[in-house]
């Protein structure tokens, strides 16, 4: 890991060890679509960043949601179903 | 009096604005006068690109063989030709990293063309790829927001 860091070229190659927590980069995303989206809707400015920060929390919320509906359906649902 | 006040059904298009939010994300709200709101959204526009290129490196961008991936990053601007330039120049090239054959185990298929060793791969470039195509997707947005927006100060 520690090679792999030093030998890093950064915006040139993948990050390394970015496998390992590719679930943490939701976090992320959902804070720069958030930036944005606030930056067009909120009207008053000063409110900017708390509105920021609930949107990135529902975007995740509903994420993990999804996530967790999806793996009930396929874990658990599905494999009841009759085969024929 | 203007043409917006004498007739309010009648919406003024921000044409020159909305080009100026697509070559500099943000840029368009700054011509319109309100310079904190296009500071805030050029931030998050271009954080979530230059994150997709740190994240799965500049081949995250590529016209060529993601070209509808790149349709949706083309979105943020000139930067997204600027850095499918870099990676079609530097790393496609071989002028960074080193070119790989890649081994076909099948007889029947012709060689394919060599690769980079940068290039990216499963998760790295996905998530790469996805927060560029969300860059150039939100940056639209904004667009279609400036094009109708009120100038500051204006009724």
């Amino acid at each position: 890991m520690t090679a792999a860091l030093l030998a890093y070229l950064p915006l040139l190659e993948p990050l390394p060890g970015i496998e390992r927590i590719w679930m943490l980069l939701l976090l992320p995303l959902a804070f720069g679509i958030s930036m944005v989206y606030k930056a067009m809707r909120v009207t008053n400015l000063d409110r900017y960043w708390r509105s920021v920060g609930v949107m990135t929390v529902q975007i995740v919320l509903a994420m993990t949601g999804l996530a967790v509906l999806l793996t009930l359906l396929v874990q658990v649902v599905v494999p009841m179903l009759p085969a024929e | 009096m203007s043409e917006a006040t004498s007739n309010p059904t009648r919406t003024t298009l921000n044409i020159g604005a909305a080009m100026l939010a697509w070559v500099v994300p943000g840029a368009g709200y700054a011509m319109l006068g309100d310079v904190r709101r296009g500071v805030l959204a050029g931030a998050g526009v271009l954080g979530l690109f230059l994150a997709g290129i740190l994240i799965g490196g500049v081949d995250v961008v590529d016209r060529t063989e993601d070209s509808l991936w790149f349709a949706a990053q083309a979105g943020t601007g000139p930067i997204a030709w600027v850095a499918d330039f870099a990676n079609t120049e530097l790393v496609k090239a071989g002028r960074v990293g080193e070119l790989i054959e890649v081994p076909s185990g099948d007889p029947r298929i012709p060689a394919q063309p060599e690769v980079s060793s940068l290039k990216g791969v499963a998760r790295p470039n996905e998530f790469g790829t996805l927060y560029g195509a969300m860059a150039g997707l939100m940056n639209v947005a904004v667009i279609l927001d400036v094009l109708t927006r009120r100038r500051e100060g204006r009724p």
